[in-house]
């Protein structure tokens, strides 16, 4: 006989079947209904393989701490392995497959490991496959791979949403059990903001197991009755189908609902799950308790299963395990599910309790049998007997069904992510919570309290202190007579169970058996952290809730010491598996990084613009037009253009920062390293930044608009850089400065026209002068356009060392306003340019980039010797550039370089040896910084940072790319390929 | 070119708002934004903000120590804020993000719910009341919001986040639009 379902009772919708699949065979279920239960009812008691000896294995528990019933849900995109079909709600269409069996479950070839599991015992694979060996990573390993692992998952993109939010509540209440219900009553009538999560579908916790009554209704009433007061209170937020998975700092818990896993085909405007972020400021652990398996030959035969998740399907889902039911026992829980078996027809035919005195109050009719163990399950895919050891008399039954409980352990998992190491208890023979949690509270079984009653009363009255510590006012809440309350207080453990004789498991996920713990306690492996990854006890998906405390009594019993003594693994979040989904939310695909867009994204999208992703930013690449094939004929064409015209780009993105304030001056003066403190208004000036190591930290140009008003441009990568660069500078070096900071990268279009033909295209825009003699170069100031129209900011700078100006317009103008210079310009010939061009053009002027400022460079390095100032009082960066290291003649200074023959070329991060020296390291002079095809010189050119540079100029080099083998005879030379005299920028 | 017709674009004009029961979302106009920053603590500083404001609720906000921002729905001329910003005292200083900050208006009853996938910040009205501001991720994006009513908030970004804060907004509205 199997399991099957009853003609009555449970907390299902009978009048609405559910139809699913399992491998493919069609079953039904009821509404209600989990995966687990659904095959439960369909007498579908082998449900899967074990990881390691693929012995058959069935449903042991009928929650969370599942570590047999895994399956894989769904297909294609949704396809998630590894589902505890415990958890699993069942819906119309649900497609399950059983994982770890090939070919088919009933006939799994990898069961042979069973005949093998003499040699593949714990740390089999530390102690074979040593020799020959080549053999281990050819053969060995890649078949150990193959072989092990949970599931597989889909390599189908996942057609799902997730999100992640944020919570704030005053109480989290975790669990929604007796414990957790009186809790949230208590604290929610307060007015409180109380949140209240449980894992499992439908609030409850073990009431909706269990047929006491609660002041003269059923428990199941009770629970209903208790929910719709709390779903009527506005500050109380439910969150069924939610795992609290980890307890963080600031009081911080990780939770993931499961928003949509109970349906086929979610809904597109809902996450399938949600992560939550809640930041509780006191935290009510209400988790309750978790049985514990006994450890004896045969446990993990499909028809053994745990006594109080027997009772959740007989009371819950309306599903008998068996005809012949028997029930071993360490404690009084078998004998609650005894009385509800017998209830529904079933009488036990034996209740074996491992106490001597057994239960005195049981009155029912199965024949009990004290001082007694089972010591073997027999069976294959399904159950047939058990052996009974008792006092040397091995007995056997038949049996169909076979309950265990070996007591129970609270479920202290979140209390201990802290940091908190579990406490052991020889009174409750459990590990319990480490003493002085702040902000978390334990209340109910979690807390050793048993009995409905004792559950409600304790988690009303802490629920009750907690609020008031916050100021609330409340009374615990109080609730009826509780009839045919179960109380189960803590009996002696069993570790060890005399007559065994078939393989007991202690970790049925990972195949772990009583001998495994054995031999690693005999290899020296007896630490609990050892023995756990010699065995792997305590691993996977299930990490050991249901082993790790069975392994703990067992390896104290072979060292010959106290559970205590050996104490725990290290508690860490997740408590249950979290998805990457879940993990991720809604950042991935288009939503992975927020996009910053120029305020002339517009303009240069119309006019053909390539974009490239710098950081955040879009930045037009380059600017296609017809007939070009290449990335290259566009650069080309572009640098070749403002050379000769006038090209436009949008140099928005660069920092900007407004500095205002009396001691602005002062305050640049110091952050530079050249002097600022006397630059005159309507300037502009270079200056750079150095670390406190002397290193340059980032170069741009400071313009004074006011006698206290500045305007700074920093590189695009480091605006972020320099404005908290600036900002710890004003509050914590200098607080006594009167300084203001503020970015104002956003407020402004910036466009850089470039150019012999600029300053033409330009008047045609600006309402003033801006002649040579009216606007010389570095002039800055604040200007009319277009007939007073608008104001700007024109800045004489060039960064391609033409002719060229900087206009910056109020951003949500930017667009109009450079359609209008490329309409004024059209007649100049005008073009758009990109980032590309512009590095060309400034690698031709020998202008350095964060390539050459890379954070090993100081300022005469790179030729800025004098930008160092030796009058300044003090400044960022000036006691440290004078060390000896940073002025020395040896170091790496700013050059060019060309190929000999122009048809050759050679690429960025190319080093740099001396004519004919051997091509190593050691010979390495310096590399290349930047490079690029020059159109002016009709050849590729280069700036580099070579030993005593400057002086080498004209030396004859070898250019070595070592990565790709390449080697370019060189020579050094002025890093200004085009106008080294300035001559333009001048005009 | 003074005969050259300048246009103003929004940030945000190629969006369209919705309008949903629960939750609406909407672009505001891009009239002006003015950060005003004085000596934190200074009671001058204090004062100052509100006298630059066009007297509608919610003008004046904090934007960090020593620090506010005014905005309004108007357009500010150069002249104006030059004006403004000559009334300042002594001591504090003004800088024009009126065209650099954008402010999108989310609104309706589920308004906690739809920002609480963005931020961190306790949006109950007994934490964050009307007038309440701060400055906040939602998601990955820097943000300064302020609470302008039961149901509403104003959302002030950086230009060039602001169609990317928009469609993640989009995203978290989805479920109740």
């Amino acid at each position: 006989m199997t399991s099957y379902r009853l003609q009555t009772g449970g907390l299902i919708d009978r009048q609405t079947p559910v139809s699913f699949t399992f491998d493919g065979k069609r079953m039904l279920g009821f509404e209600g209904d989990s995966l687990a239960s659904a095959l439960l009812a369909n007498g579908r008691q082998l449900i899967g393989r074990s990881f390691k000896y693929h012995r058959p294995r069935g449903i042991l528990t009928a929650g969370s701490a599942e570590p047999n019933a895994l399956m894989t849900i769904g297909r294609g995109g949704r396809t998630e392995a590894n589902t505890r079909a415990t958890m699993q709600e069942l819906y119309q269409g649900l497609e399950a497959k059983s994982q770890s069996r090939w070919p088919s479950l009933e006939f799994d070839i990898g069961a042979l490991n069973t005949l093998l599991s003499p040699f593949l015992g714990a740390g089999f694979y530390y102690k074979t496959f040593m020799w020959p060996a080549p053999l281990w990573e050819k053969l060995y390993e890649p078949f150990i791979r193959k072989a092990a692992g949970l599931g597989k998952a889909t390599y189908e993109a996942d057609p799902d949403t997730y999100e992640k939010c944020w919570a704030h509540c005053d109480l989290l209440i975790i669990g929604s059990g007796p414990t957790g219900i009186a809790a949230a009553l208590t604290s929610g009538r307060s007015g409180a903001r109380v949140i209240l999560v449980d894992e499992h579908s439908a609030s409850g916790g073990s009431l909706l197991s269990e047929t006491a009554s609660i002041g003269d209704v059923s428990a199941s009433v009770f629970v209903q009755q208790a929910m719709d007061e709390l779903h009527s209170l506005s500050n109380v937020q439910i969150l069924t189908r939610t795992t609290a998975f980890g307890w963080y700092d600031g009081n911080v818990f990780g939770a993931v609902e499961r928003v949509q896993k109970q349906v086929a085909l979610p809904n597109v405007a809902l996450p399938v799950e949600r992560l939550w972020r809640i930041v509780a400021k006191k935290a009510l652990l209400a988790s309750g308790a978790e049985e514990r398996p006994l450890v004896f030959g045969g446990n993990d035969i499909p028809g053994v299963m745990m006594a109080t998740a027997m009772r959740t399907y007989l009371n819950r889902y309306g599903v008998a395990p068996g005809k012949d039911v028997a029930i071993f026992t360490t404690n009084n829980s078998g004998y609650a599910l005894a009385n509800d078996l017998e209830a529904r027809g079933i009488v036990p035919v034996a209740i074996i309790d491992s106490r001597p005195d057994g239960n005195s109050a049981y009155a029912g009719k199965a024949r009990v049998i004290n001082g007694a163990f089972v010591s073997d399950a027999h069976g294959g895919k399904a159950l047939s007997s058990v052996s009974i050891f008792k006092s040397g008399i091995a007995e056997t039954i038949k049996v169909d069904a076979l309950a265990m409980s070996g007591g129970f352990s609270p479920v202290i998992h979140l209390a201990c992510h802290r940091g908190g190491k579990p406490i052991w208890s020889d009174e409750q023979s459990a590990f319990l919570a480490p003493n002085g949690l702040k902000g978390m509270e334990l209340a109910g079984a979690v807390a050793t309290t048993v009995g409905i009653a004792a559950c409600l009363e304790d988690g009303a009255n802490r629920a009750a202190a907690l609020i008031e510590g916050l100021g609330f006012k409340t009374s615990p809440a109080s609730f009826g007579t509780v009839e045919r309350d179960i109380v189960s207080p803590a009996a002696k453990p069993v570790w060890n169970i005399p007559g065994i004789k078939g393989k007991a498991f202690v970790d049925y996920q990972n195949d772990v058996h009583r001998e495994d713990l054995g031999i690693a306690v005999q290899e020296g492996y007896g630490h609990v952290e050892l023995a756990k990854r010699y065995t792997t006890n305590g691993m996977a998906t299930d990490q050991g809730k249901l082993s790790n405390v069975n392994a703990i009594g067992l390896l104290a019993q072979a060292r010959g010491v106290s559970p205590a003594e050996v104490g725990t693994t290290t508690f860490r979040p997740f408590y249950t598996p979290v998805s990457f989904g879940a993990l991720t939310g809604a950042y991935h695909g288009e939503h992975f990084q927020p996009v910053r867009k120029s305020p002339l994204h517009g303009w240069a999208k119309k006019n053909g613009a390539i974009f490239v992703e710098t950081g955040l930013w879009y930045r037009s690449s380059w600017f296609t037009r017809d007939g070009e094939t290449t990335w290259r004929e566009s650069v080309d064409r572009e640098v070749r253009n403002v050379r000769v015209n006038a090209g436009l780009c949008d140099v928005s993105m660069l920092g900007k920062i407004e500095i205002c304030g009396k001691d602005a001056a002062e305050f640049l003066n110091r952050v530079y390293s050249n002097a600022f403190l006397k630059l005159p208004v309507g300037k502009a000036r270079y200056g750079l930044m150095l670390r406190e190591d002397g290193m340059i930290y980032d170069d741009g140009t400071t313009s004074r608009l006011s006698e206290q008003r500045f305007f700074m441009t920093t590189t695009t990568a480091y605006a972020a850089g320099v404005m908290n660069h600036l900002e710890f500078c004003a509050q914590a070096l200098w607080p006594d400065l009167d300084v203001h900071i503020a970015s104002s990268t956003d407020q402004w279009a910036q466009m850089a026209v470039a150019g012999p033909k600029a300053r033409l295209i330009l008047q045609t825009v600006v309402d003033e002068d801006i002649s040579n003699e009216a606007f010389p170069f570095l002039g800055a100031k604040e200007v009319s356009l277009f007939g007073g129209q608008l104001h700007g900011r024109l800045l004489r700078i060039s960064f391609s060392g033409e002719l060229a100006f900087e206009l910056a317009v109020p951003a949500s103008y930017g667009e109009s306003v450079a359609d209008a210079l490329m309409e004024a310009g059209r007649n100049h010939g005008i073009q758009p340019y990109g980032v590309e061009a512009l590095s060309v053009l400034r690698i031709e002027k020998g202008h350095v980039t964060h390539n050459e400022i890379n954070g090993t460079v100081v300022p005469a390095d790179l030729g800025f010797g004098k930008m160092v100032s030796s009058t300044k009082g003090d400044f960022i960066g000036k006691a440290m550039v004078a060390r000896e290291g940073l002025t020395s003649s040896e170091r790496p200074q700013l050059v060019g370089v060309i190929p000999l023959d122009p048809n050759t070329s050679f690429r960025s991060g190319s080093h740099i040896l001396e004519k004919n020296a051997a091509a190593r390291l050691e010979n390495d002079q310096g590399y290349v910084t930047s490079s690029a095809f020059s159109p002016h010189l009709r050849s590729t050119i280069g700036l580099a940072l070579v030993k005593r540079g400057s002086e080498r100029h004209d030396e004859e080099v070898m250019i070595w790319n070592g990565i790709r083998n390449e080697f370019t005879p060189g020579r050094l030379c002025n890093p200004v390929f085009v106008d080294p005299e300035n001559e333009k920028l001048h005009v | 070119m003074s005969d050259f017709r300048l246009v103003s674009k929004p940030a945000l004009s190629d969006r369209t708002p919705i309008v949903g029961k629960h939750i609406s979302l909407e672009a505001l106009p891009e009239g002006h934004v003015i950060l005003v920053m004085g000596k934190p603590g200074a009671p001058a500083a204090e004062t100052q903000p509100v006298s630059l404001s066009d007297g509608q609720p919610n003008a004046v906000r904090t934007a960090g120590p020593g620090q506010w921002l005014v905005v309004g729905d108007q357009p500010r001329t150069q002249k104006e804020i030059e004006a403004l910003f000559t009334e300042l005292g002594a001591d504090i200083y003004g800088v024009d993000q009126s065209a650099g900050r954008v402010r999108i208006l989310v609104h309706g009853t589920m308004v906690e719910r739809v920002l609480g996938k963005g931020t961190s910040v306790d949006l109950a009205a007994t934490s964050f009341p009307v007038g309440s501001a701060t400055v906040t991720l939602i998601g990955h994006i820097a943000t300064h919001m302020t609470r302008t009513d039961v149901f509403a908030f104003e959302l002030m970004v950086l230009r060039g986040f602001a169609e990317s804060l928009w469609d993640d907004l989009l995203e978290m509205c989805k479920e109740f639009a």
